[in-house]
């Protein structure tokens, strides 16, 4: 066994080549791209733990708006609250002064409803009295009504001042006395005959007729009239009513 | 059968004789390089299979001097690695017919046992120069530095013959035991062989590291090692 020292020489210029070659177009282009690799890693994980922490970040910022957003939504909820209710209350007030301005209005309409039926029912109430203080005296003594309205007419007559009386006989003009039923000649005269004593003069007197008077003796003179009839009493309670005068 | 014991020259360049075993380098060399240019033609961050692969084998190389040596890998890869990539290949090419590895001749072996002890002076001088170097060989006592020379020579040595006699004895057996059992009996011996050759290889990187380390490591301040042992 000999050693050939050219081919030792050829073999280890041979295997220096090599790992040189393979140096330059194997290991550092292989190991450079591991090395990028490793470093890309290294900067996409720095980049999602940046990304983590700002995400991190933003969670918790989203967290305080939203904690913000419930206190917001819990005060805007209170004053919500409030103004409903002050609102209700205004409405409620608002509600019963229109309820008492409808009940003082109804009142109101009640009571002049009930102020015009109570008129009606007055008038009717006259309206059947004056039937009934006809039918009535329908039924009287009519000797003794008339002597009675004479009384009554002169003593009217006698209550006018003295000079209204005088006046009314002077005149010269004819006094009308009319009486629910037509009076006979010689009631006329002596009918005349006390009017005119009553007046202290004896004026002309003209006898006439109304049955619509029911019962009475009236007489109208130029200037003055005295009302002597159960029609003029009835009419005047009638007023009386009316005006809310029951006395 | 040739014997590897004996280099015949297929030609001559000049006075220069082309053995076999430089030719089957060489084409050794071509398949490697022409690997290596087609693999780093297209690196790409999102790699593929076979990107994959072949930087898991630079990753575990560069492991292996970490875990071995204690330094940044970095500048003993491509040595470290080469040395290994071809002494495997070396081993395995005897798959190919009528081929025997180079590894199987005493001149390659010579050759790649002498680069490793020049690579030991080498990476011991960049490491801690001259005297750093030289104080070496005076650890653990002054004492120390005649065994110590005589060690960085026999080592190399023992590099040659453990890698020659693995190679030679299995490249012999399966000559041996072809040209008496015929064809299928050598299969389980060719797979041995195939195991040995990756051990050797496996080996020779690894005491190759061995020794870098010992001059790297001995030549400069503990500082440096420790700031290499934590540097990321």
């Amino acid at each position: 066994m000999k050693i050939d020292w050219w081919t030792l020489g050829i073999q280890t210029v041979n295997v220096a080549i090599l790992v040189w070659l393979l140096k330059r177009f194997f290991w550092q282009p292989v190991a450079t791209m591991i090395g990028q690799r490793r470093a890309t890693t290294q900067k996409t994980l720095a980049e999602a733990d940046e990304k983590r922490k700002q995400a991190t970040a933003a969670l918790a910022e989203i967290e305080k708006t939203r904690a913000g957003l419930t206190q917001e939504g819990e005060k805007v909820m209170a004053a919500a609250h409030c103004a409903g209710e002050q609102a209700r209350s205004v409405r409620l007030a608002q509600a019963e002064t229109d309820a008492a301005k409808l009940v003082a209005t109804a009142k109101a309409a009640i009571e002049k409803e009930s102020a015009v039926t109570e008129k009606e029912w007055a008038e009717r109430s006259g309206q059947l009295a004056i039937e009934i203080a006809a039918r009535l005296a329908r039924r009287l003594n009519e000797t003794s009504v008339r002597a009675a309205f004479l009384d009554w007419l002169l003593a009217e007559i006698r209550s006018l001042p003295e000079a209204e009386r005088r006046a009314a006989a002077a005149a010269g003009t004819a006094l009308e006395a009319v009486s629910a039923t037509t009076l006979e000649p010689a009631e006329q005269e002596r009918y005349s005959a006390l009017i005119g004593k009553a007046f202290g003069v004896c004026p002309r007197i003209v006898f006439k007729v109304d049955p619509a008077l029911i019962a009475g003796l009236e007489l109208h003179g130029p200037h003055f009239t005295v009302n002597n009839s159960w029609r003029a009493d009835l009419a005047q309670i009638l007023a009386d009513i009316r005006h809310g005068n029951r006395d | 059968m040739k014997s590897p014991l004996i280099s015949v020259a297929l030609f001559h360049l000049g006075p220069v004789p082309i053995t076999a075993g430089v030719v089957t380098t060489w084409v050794i060399m071509a398949v490697m390089l022409l690997g290596g240019l087609l693999i780093t033609r297209r690196l790409s961050l999102v790699p593929s299979p076979t990107q994959a692969t072949f930087e898991l084998i630079v990753d575990t190389v560069d492991g292996q001097i970490r875990d071995t040596m204690e330094v940044e890998p970095a500048r003993y890869r491509a040595f470290i690695g080469t040395l290994f990539a071809f002494i495997f290949v070396s081993n395995w090419s005897s798959l190919v017919p009528g081929v025997q590895p180079p590894t199987a001749h005493l001149e390659t072996d010579a050759a790649l046992a002498l680069l490793v002890f020049l690579a030991v002076i080498w990476f011991g001088l960049r490491a801690g120069g001259v005297r750093g170097y030289l104080a070496t060989f005076a650890t653990p006592s002054p004492i120390m530095i005649p065994l110590n020379f005589i060690e960085s020579i026999t080592r190399t040595f023992s590099l040659l013959v453990r890698l020659f006699g693995n190679v030679m004895s299995g490249v012999f057996v399966i000559g041996i035991v072809l040209s008496l059992a015929g064809l299928l009996v050598p299969i389980p011996l060719m797979a041995l062989d195939l195991l040995t050759g990756a051990v050797q290889a496996y080996i020779f990187a690894i005491l190759a590291m061995v020794f870098i380390a010992g001059a790297v490591g001995g030549a400069k301040p503990a500082s440096d090692i420790t700031s290499e042992r934590t540097a990321p």
